[in-house]
């Protein structure tokens, strides 16, 4: 018991004394873990969601949707409401095609003739006003929020005014713009919204030249077995669409098509990042680390125990990190896995490989942050832990003349970079992932936008959607190598601070020490900036769906430059900084 | 600046630290004039001010008020570029704990400030060796500090000061950590220096470095209360001292 | 210093000019104050004591003599080398000054001190210039830097008599 009193002590101790390296270690997984799990979940958010609304909305199991509204159409589909395995039915009823405008956005719209009250079947779930009666008009509420319209707005559709007296959410359809089962004369359709009007109102405006088709909502005595009812009515006289619930719910999905492996390929660069910088903190503190498991040995602490000491403190920071990120994705989710507000639900926990895969990414930044150090600290013999000094000893001649021929800041700067070149390896890697990001953002925005239609002035949903949430995981992936580099050009200041004040007390100017700072920044960031511009390609390309454009050259060297820069910049404050202090504090506090 | 001013001139110089309860006084209204070529040994029991007072001539700290000149230039109110350059070019600095780089040999130690005057790597090269030379260390120019004894580091240190052929050398606590035999080593490079002329200020709490001074100042409580001349007395009383009759 | 004659010549028989001449090499500059007669001086003691004999003497010309050690003389060598004795500091004498003087109040102890400082560093000062520029290899650099050595030790002792003393001051003036 005592032991576990002792760890959790030096541990809360620890924390206390570097609240730096926790708050940017938490932040980091925080980060990475919610993008992840968003990302994984989403596809299982859609189809939840979906089973949700069809709950809710009674939703129907098959819609067969007929060509036209003739004779042998409507027989057909009487046939199959008696069939024996169907137990309840909604309609036929008709669907209109049509364009509506509302607000200065024009779109096509599929109209639903609609009884004023509905059945077992296919009952729409009014989330604002009330459902159709005569004149008045109710949307579904995607198109609703995509067109901007509250209930008492008034829409045109083909012609016709009509107040909009109710929004509401159905399961029948896909969500918009998906809403038409099927173009008119059973041909492939355009992005449209749908909208609800009483059945006469429905067929009056088909009389005006719209086509129009007929559909049928079925629901079988078995939900479950769609495939085999299709399978039996093969082969009808009518041509007849089938579309299943589990259709319809793979539909959904493709809504996330995209943002998926946005957020994951997201969430594990965000990782990748949380682990550059959380291990060049790690790093930083390894002489630290050593000297504390050598006392711990001197006092008589079995190897075991040292060990759990050392990496404890990074192992509970990364998994209460990653039970945040996991609150933080849950809270996001529905703007994200409901981009179309098409559906209605409320989230649920995350699955298990879910959980697996952000617990894995957790464990691996705590563990791959502390394991070298720790596993150093626990090698090394006792004396020579306790006396132990940081080594940047490494002597390398090549290095020390070609420096000599650069200007003053060059000279410290590259002298300042091989000191600790695993640190700047660190640099470099955080660089290229945050390049890879902005390439991935660039090359998107380069995406021709495909619009809905010539009918549709709306931008297209999924796009936006997109756009935003890569701008998103963009801008986190920024962030955090913002704090990492600064974080890092603090360490690296702070380490070198008696050679540069010695360099400083040689006559090296403040100017001249701030640049060299800054310079041991930069020269790993080059490399890595443009790594990350091809890596952000390929990693494009091989997510990406179908063919793909190349973002004008001069972006991505615009995106490189800026990035350095921003390094430049980044890095000239702690520079200046630590460059002021004073150097005979300095030298003496080192000597005492 | 003509042979009588002095090289070093330091008038009412005052170094104020900390506030309130912490308050204190380092330096307290000192006056001094170190003419060229002369040696000057500042003693004192440790916490005097005596290592504040040659931070302050060498412009690695700010004085609270007074007036510092240097080769007939004022230095209190310069800004630190400035500073810098003039370490670069007038003074030379010799620490206590010796400060080299530990990933440089001697050699790259000691061209070191050559280099940040911005002289060719070849030219401070050869000032390099001529320097480890002078310190006879030349046959360890291509070791690193690790790999050298405490003596010899503070040569390396010593010749480093040396590189841009500074007007004044400022050494603080030279033998400070080194042993009985590295001081005497470190004593008669301080006697050749003193031969060629250079102005040295050495501060030190080890009689055997003041005793090499031409003047010797002791300081206590950041004042000045003694400053007598050494050189040129002779006492030829050596044969008493171990009881034999002259 | 006639145990340290004696010593020498237990090595093998020498004039005295010889002897002379090294103990001057190993005295070094302590040893140019020293009486040339001294040596004959010491050597005749010894004789007259018995622990060394004269061979080949020429009563006109002294320096011809040839002195060696009797038997005698090589046990008294023998003793004194592994004496383990080590000569009296004296300190009493400068310690009785300052009480005297802090007492009577003719002269001020911290001034004392101090006059006394200057003294003995200037004299360190000559010791430690003849110890470097002694020749290397030279016997007498042990010795000047044992004189100098022992002057540190003296120089810090002063160090302590003027904190006292000036604290005593301080203590007087404030009351």
């Amino acid at each position: 018991m005592g032991r576990v009193v002792l760890v959790v002590r030096l541990v809360l101790a620890d924390v206390r004394r570097h609240k730096t390296h926790a708050a940017m270690l938490v932040l980091a997984v925080t980060a990475a873990t919610a993008t992840l799990a968003l990302g994984l979940s989403l596809y299982n958010a859609s189809q939840s969601l979906y089973v949700q609304t069809r709950a809710a909305t009674a939703g129907p199991d098959l819609v067969l949707l007929a060509p036209d509204t003739g004779p042998a159409s409507t027989a057909a589909l009487k046939t199959l409401a008696n069939d024996p395995d169907v137990v309840d039915h909604n309609g036929p009823y008709d669907i209109v095609y049509g364009t509506l405008t509302a607000r200065g956005y024009s779109s096509s719209v599929v109209v639903h003739g609609a009884s004023p009250t509905p059945g077992a079947v296919d009952r729409p779930l009014v989330t604002a006003g009330t459902w159709v009666r005569r004149g008045g008009a109710v949307i579904e509420r995607g198109f609703a929020t995509a067109l901007g319209v509250k209930v008492g707005d008034r829409v045109v559709v083909s012609g016709h005014t009509y107040p909009v007296v109710g929004i509401a959410v159905t399961a029948a359809t896909s969500i918009y713009p998906w809403s038409a089962g099927i173009g008119p004369l059973g041909g492939p359709s355009d992005y449209t919204g749908l909208l609800w009007l009483t059945a006469p109102e429905a067929r009056a405006l088909a009389g005006r030249d719209l086509t129009i088709t007929t559909a049928l909502d079925l629901k079988l005595r078995d939900p479950d077995a769609t495939e085999a009812f299709r399978l039996a009515h093969r082969g009808l006289s009518v041509r007849l669409n089938l579309h299943s619930w589990q259709f319809i719910a793979v539909q959904d999905g493709h809504i996330v098509q995209n943002t998926q492996p946005m957020l994951v390929v997201g969430g594990w660069l965000l990782g990748f990042l949380a682990v550059t910088g959380v291990a060049a903190l790690a790093a930083g503190r390894a002489t630290e680390q050593t000297r504390r498991a050598g006392l711990l040995k001197a006092v008589g602490a079995t190897p075991g125990l040292i060990g759990v000491v050392l990496l404890t403190e990074y192992l509970v920071l990364s998994l209460l990190a990653e039970a945040a990120g996991l609150v933080v994705a849950r809270l996001v989710e529905p703007a994200i896995a409901n981009p179309t507000d098409s559906r209605i639900g409320h989230v649920v926990g995350p699955a298990g490989l879910t959980l697996a895969a952000t617990t894995a990414l957790a464990l691996a930044a705590a563990l791959l942050t502390t394991l070298p150090p720790t596993v150093r600290a626990l090698r090394t013999a006792t004396v020579a832990a306790l006396t132990s000094t940081a080594q940047y000893s490494r002597h390398r001649p090549w290095l020390t003349s070609l420096s000599s021929l650069l200007p003053t800041p060059l000279l410290l700067g590259l002298r300042l970079t091989a000191r600790r070149p695993g640190r700047a390896v660190l640099h470099s890697c955080s660089t290229a992932v945050t390049l890879t990001g902005l390439t991935a953002l660039l090359t998107f925005y380069a995406q021709p936008v495909r619009g809905y239609g010539i009918a549709s002035s709306l931008p297209n949903g999924r796009d936006v959607v997109d756009r935003r949430l890569l701008l998103a995981v963009t801008v986190l992936l920024v962030v955090l190598a913002l704090v990492n580099t600064i974080a890092m050009t603090w360490m690296t200041a702070m380490e070198a601070r008696t050679s540069l004040a010695i360099t400083r007390a040689l006559g090296a100017t403040p100017g001249q020490v701030s640049a060299g700072l800054s310079f041991a920044q930069l020269l790993p960031a080059v490399p890595g900036a443009v790594a990350g511009v091809y890596v952000g390609v390929v990693l494009f390309a091989f997510t990406s769906r179908g063919p793909m454009s190349m973002p004008p050259r001069w972006w991505l060297v615009a995106a490189v430059l800026a990035t350095l820069l921003a390094t430049a910049a980044l890095t000239a404050l702690p520079a200046r900084l630590a460059a002021r202090r004073s150097v005979a504090h300095t030298l003496s506090a080192e000597a005492a | 600046m003509n042979e009588s001013t002095p090289l070093v001139r330091v008038r009412g110089l005052v170094k104020e630290h900390g506030d309130g309860e912490s308050w204190v006084r380092a330096v307290d209204d000192v006056d001094l004039e170190v003419p060229q070529g002369q040696t000057v040994a500042v003693m004192g029991p440790s916490g005097c001010g005596k290592s504040t007072l040659l931070h302050l001539l060498g412009g690695l700290e700010r004085p609270t008020s007074g007036e510092i000149w240097v080769a007939g230039r004022r230095t209190d109110g310069l800004s630190e570029r400035a500073l810098a350059r003039l370490r670069r070019r007038s003074i030379g600095f010799v620490f206590q704990a010796f400060h080299l780089v530990d990933e440089l040999t001697a050699a790259e130690n000691v061209e070191l400030p050559a280099l940040l005057a911005g002289r060719s790597p070849r030219a401070a090269r050869r000032r390099a060796d001529v320097l480890l030379e002078q310190v006879e260390l030349a046959d360890r120019a291509r070791h690193l500090p690790s790999e050298l004894s405490g003596g010899q580091r503070q040569r390396v240190a010593i010749a480093r000061a040396l590189a841009n052929e500074p007007q004044v050398v400022l050494a603080d606590e030279p033998t400070g950590n080194l042993d009985s035999a590295a001081t005497l080593d470190v004593l008669r490079i301080f006697a050749d220096l003193r031969a060629t002329g250079q102005t040295l200020v050495v501060v030190t709490h080890d009689e055997r470095v003041a005793a090499t001074a031409d003047r010797l100042i002791s300081m206590r409580d950041g004042m000045f209360v003694d400053d007598t001349q050494l050189a040129g007395t002779g006492t030829g009383r050596l044969g008493g001292l171990v009881g034999l009759e002259g | 210093m006639q145990d340290a004659v004696l010593a020498m010549l237990a090595k093998e028989p020498s004039h005295g000019y010889e002897l002379r001449a090294r103990l001057r090499r190993s005295l070094g500059p302590f040893g140019e104050p020293m009486n040339p007669g001294q040596i004959y001086v010491t050597l005749a003691r010894l004789e007259k004591a018995g622990l060394v004999v004269c061979e080949r003497s020429d009563a006109e010309k002294p320096d011809r003599k040839v002195y060696a050690v009797t038997p005698a003389g090589q046990e008294r060598v023998a003793a004194w080398l592994t004496e383990v004795g080590w000569p009296k500091p004296d300190l009493v004498e400068f310690h009785l000054k300052l009480v005297a003087a802090a007492a009577s109040r003719l002269a001020d102890p911290v001034e004392l001190v101090a006059a006394q400082r200057r003294e003995l560093l200037r004299t360190l000062r000559e010791a430690q210039q003849s110890a470097l520029s002694e020749p290397p290899g030279s016997p007498a650099t042990a010795l000047l830097e044992g004189v100098v050595l022992r002057l540190q030790a003296d120089l810090r002792w002063l160090d302590a008599c003027e904190r006292g003393y000036s604290r005593r001051r301080d203590e007087s003036e404030d009351a």
